[in-house]
């Protein structure tokens, strides 16, 4: 890293286009990982709703269940798929599957740990989250 | 605590996790998706016991794994004693309170004190 991209910050740091699709992966965990925790909080006080009955369960639902409350579950479907199976490659790397055999670092100094096999989980994970977005846009709105 | 016992911690509540809200949101799909969050249907659920039970393991289950999260992105952003310390009991009396307030959901429905 040069002295230029230090002075980036953390711009230089989130910067998805320079480290390639790791870079990406590692990205898109932590944004979908802060995006998941604050719909869980408003998941929480959402149902807690029901403690106002039927008719405060009622008039809180209809503040949900519109299109734009469609569209916004089906970002937080995407990124539940997404932070899950990068999760799921993520834990599997850290248990040393997946990441090679160590070996002598020579020129360009490749990272065994960012091979092919790590590269299709990434694919994989932003695959399936768009599959599973789909499906819940067909749910959702299908009825 | 260790940094690795933490991270045992935030991996197995995740795959915990990833199984009850697998089986939490199939629930949604038996019926259809709107006539599922029917107060009626939603009264129902949180009444029997075993999804009750199940509804409070993945409210501590996902906490736990939410805000230990949010405290390594912090450090990650930014290193120090103080702020440290500061970002890791920010984050426990956090999971803390939303614990107590979800739980107070899931027992006050329970054992029907609408």
């Amino acid at each position: 890293m040069t002295s230029d991209e230090h002075k980036e910050g953390i711009r230089g740091m989130a910067n998805p286009r320079r480290y390639g699709i790791e870079r990406v992966a590692y990205l898109l965990m932590r944004l979908s990982g802060l995006g998941l925790l604050a719909y869980f909080v408003a998941h929480i006080y959402e149902t807690s709703n029901i403690l106002r009955g039927q008719v405060g369960w009622d008039e809180f639902l209809e503040l949900t269940q519109t299109t734009e409350g469609h569209i916004f579950l089906t970002v937080v479907i995407g990124m539940c798929v997404f932070h899950t199976v990068n999760g799921v490659r993520v834990m599997l790397g850290h248990g040393g599957v997946g990441v090679g055999k160590p070996g002598r670092p020579d020129y360009p100094y490749d990272p065994a740990s960012q091979n092919y096999r790590h590269k299709i989980g990434i694919y994989s994970a932003i695959v399936l989250a768009a599959a599973a977005m789909m499906y819940g846009l067909a749910v959702m709105f299908g009825e | 605590m260790r940094e690795s016992t933490i991270m045992k911690i935030h991996y197995g509540t995740a795959l915990a996790a990833v199984a009850l809200v697998a089986v939490h949101i199939l629930m949604r799909l038996t019926q259809g998706f709107a006539e599922s969050l029917e107060y009626e249907s939603v009264l129902a659920n949180y009444k029997f016991i075993p999804y009750a039970i199940m509804l409070e393991l993945i409210l501590i289950l996902l906490a736990v794994h939410g805000f230990n999260g949010l405290r390594v992105i912090l450090i990650e952003l930014k290193q120090g004693k103080m702020y440290e310390k500061a970002v890791s009991y920010g984050c426990f009396v956090a999971m803390i309170g939303l614990i107590v307030y979800g739980s107070r959901t899931i027992i006050m429905t329970n054992i029907g004190m609408i």
